[in-house]
């Protein structure tokens, strides 16, 4: 097949591997990809969007790029407040070890410690790494990257439901989770991946982890349930203003990403700039994937990834925001995305929404054909709302004997291996579209027909967001279009 | 409503009497017999929280011989007692409070005027708070202050109290921050639509 003279005939990229974790059935029950199909091909991202950032990861320098530009992004800060002696939180969250294989952000946490190390003389610096749902994941991270040996011993996950603390804020009391603030400073490590722009919709992005994986039950349960679609993200900005964080918050160091890789490091003591400089950023970046994945008209959704069906990637999209690309998700004046928890809530008995104006999740997703994916986040609004075959009858009892999916298996069907998935589901959902949500470094595994919609709209679509939808972003969020580029 | 089908099994020699499997227990299922946890099978709602926190591994959860569900009724109520309390607690009472067990805010606002008196006999009765044990304690907390309930707090970590809302947001503060892209105001009038919406039942 061609399009524009193109030949989408080409090897599919990689996928991510399956991982051993008790989230996840065992790898080698993973015996084929939906890559492995030779009618399935690959896109990088940058044919689709020539104006894609340079990434440094994936690349032939491999992690030394991350380390370097890490060091580089570190040595800007200020450290002078932190004195030999003193004790150091290196805040990390879960997120960041699904990057690309999680290499990249271990490497920057590594790069961290020895630079706060090196700088300040303090050998006492603890790494402490939140989570969402699953509270053992971190634990799994700190050991598969070896964090535990790097930071002397001094690593542990942490989970919402630890002993907390109690924050007072301008909204009145929050909670934190002691373990991340029992130190004389904290040190906020994250990235810029734009991932639940359902959630945080782009506002406050760099924050959020205040108000989420150092959080509390009481305040991600605010969070979802009393600060309201677009009002979320405040409890993050809340808890980082109050003078108990602000009194111990040192600076902050950010693996930047684009859908095609790793794009560098920031490092700065003041959060808010590089939150400006990183909405910007996730806009400009993420914002073209995702309007043009909102142009597929009909497809199968491959789900191929180790991690909770909600957060399986392609071209550095997660399936979350693909269930709702009908919809731009970045756009304030929409108040509830397709999927969402607010918009989960607000369905009735009936299974249609309480409330008139409520899209539908994306009418384009006919199938999904889950041949990996993780349990640990409540994950039945998918399976009610898209067709849904699960390969595998070990992986059906996993999501049955976990607590927060003992609906999903009700509503969707099981097939014994991918062949049969895919077979029922070509026959099923009529369309030889497929999406794979696989991981695919630096692009997206996809069949031929849907690769060449893709590159037939992506010209129109790049125009569309830098003319019009970008404008309409910044000034919805306060932010100026500069406000990358003057930092950085 | 929940289906019960797990069950935490202590390895005796392995528990070091830590307590933490106790402190994170939604409802209080756990205590401390001769220094090692135990575990009171008829409260256990099958959470886990206790397997994911316990520092040396000596918990895991087995399957249940007999599974059974938890849930209270809400036909044996006046729906319009039901829905008052849900509106007081800024909720609409067919709306989803509990994303893991599709418990809805109707069957919670039921055990409370049948008698609950904490988020653990709500868990207990509803089987809320016991699937991710994060997300749903605030609108548990809500509908029980509603109901002119103040639950006295465990001793372990199970919950510390309720938070701030939107509407009970200052105003000062919401201007101070309304041009960041928080949009209070129209999320405040998005939830009175949602509170307000009719159902089939209200309507009845």
């Amino acid at each position: 097949m061609k399009a524009a003279g193109k030949s989408f005939q080409r090897a599919c990229i990689k996928p991510m591997a399956p991982r051993a974790s008790q989230y996840g059935i065992a790898p080698e029950l993973v015996t084929k990809r939906l890559a492995d199909y030779p009618q399935m091909t690959s896109l990088l991202v940058k044919e689709l969007f020539p104006d894609s950032p340079a990434v440094i990861y994936p690349s032939e320098a491999g992690l030394a790029a991350v380390r370097k530009a890490a060091e580089e992004a570190l040595n800007r800060v200020d450290m002078s407040m932190i004195k030999p002696g003193q004790s150091v939180n290196v805040c990390a969250s879960h997120h960041g070890f699904t990057l690309l294989g999680g290499e990249p952000y271990a490497e920057l946490l590594r790069a961290v410690r020895d630079v706060i190390a090196a700088r300040t003389g303090t050998q006492n610096i603890r790494l402490r790494a939140g989570v969402g749902l699953r509270f053992r994941e971190t634990e799994e991270y700190i050991k598969r990257y070896k964090l535990d040996e790097h930071y002397k011993g001094k690593a542990r996950g942490v989970a919402p439901i630890d002993e907390g603390v109690a924050i007072p804020t301008e909204i009145g009391t929050l909670y934190g989770i002691k373990a991340i603030y029992d130190a004389d400073w904290i040190v906020h490590v994250h990235n810029s991946d734009v991932r639940e722009v359902h959630f945080h919709r782009q506002v406050d992005r760099a924050v959020k982890p205040f108000g989420m994986s150092y959080a509390r039950i009481e305040t991600r349960s605010t969070y979802h349930w009393n600060m309201g679609p677009r009002g979320a993200n405040f409890t993050a900005r809340a808890i980082f203003d109050s003078e108990f964080v602000r009194n111990k918050f040192a600076f902050t160091a950010f693996l930047n990403m684009s859908p095609s890789g790793v794009v560098g490091a920031s490092a700065d003591n003041n959060l808010y700039a590089l939150n400006d400089r990183i909405t910007v950023e996730g806009c400009q970046y993420y914002g073209k994937i995702m309007t043009l994945l909102g142009e597929i008209d009909e497809c199968i959704v491959g789900l191929d990834f180790p991690c909770p069906v909600p957060y399986v990637f392609a071209a550095g999209v997660i399936y979350a925001n693909f269930v709702g690309a009908n919809q731009d998700l970045f756009d304030l004046d929409q108040p509830l995305p397709p999927y969402t928890w607010y918009t989960e809530a607000f369905y009735g008995k009936d299974g249609k929404p309480l409330i008139d104006g409520v899209a539908p999740i994306n009418p384009a997703i006919k199938l999904a054909v889950h041949n990996y994916a993780w349990v640990g986040y409540p994950s039945a609004f998918f399976s009610e709302h898209v067709p849904t075959v699960v390969v595998g009858q070990k992986q059906a009892e996993l999501f049955n004997n976990d607590p927060q999916n003992l609906q999903y298996m009700k509503y969707a069907v099981v097939a014994d291996d991918l062949d049969s998935a895919m077979h029922f589901a070509s026959a099923a959902a009529k369309t030889d579209k497929v999406i794979i949500f696989d991981g695919a470094m630096g692009g997206i595994n996809i069949s031929e027909s849907l690769a060449e919609l893709l590159v037939r709209r992506a010209p129109a679509v790049a125009a569309k967001v830098d003319k019009e939808l970008m404008p309409k972003w910044l000034k919805q969020r306060g932010v100026k279009a500069g406000a990358a580029a003057a930092a950085d | 409503m929940k289906l019960i089908s797990l069950i935490p099994l202590v390895d005796l020699d392995a528990c070091n009497g830590c307590v933490i499997c106790s402190n994170v227990c939604p409802t209080l299922a756990i205590s401390l017999v001769d220094k090692k946890a135990h575990v009171k099978e008829a409260d256990c709602r099958g959470c886990g929280a206790c397997d994911q926190r316990c520092p040396v591994y000596a918990i895991s959860m087995q399957k249940l011989e007999k599974p059974y569900t938890v849930g209270v009724a809400v036909d044996d109520l006046p729906y319009e007692k039901i829905s008052a309390l849900c509106v007081r607690a800024n909720l609409n009472p067919e709306q989803i409070i509990c994303y893991c067990t599709a418990t809805r805010a109707e069957e919670v606002a039921a055990a409370i005027l049948k008698g609950a008196t904490s988020p653990e006999d709500l868990s207990r009765e509803t089987g809320i708070r016991t699937g991710c044990k994060v997300e749903c304690i605030q609108p548990a907390l809500r509908l029980l202050q509603a109901a002119g309930v103040t639950p006295e707090r465990p001793e372990g970590w199970q919950w510390y109290g309720l938070t701030p809302a939107v509407w009970n947001m200052p105003e000062e503060i919401k201007a101070k921050h309304n041009k960041s892209g928080f949009y209070f105001e129209e999320d405040i009038e998005l939830f009175k639509k949602v509170v307000e919406a009719k159902s089939e039942r209200r309507d009845s």
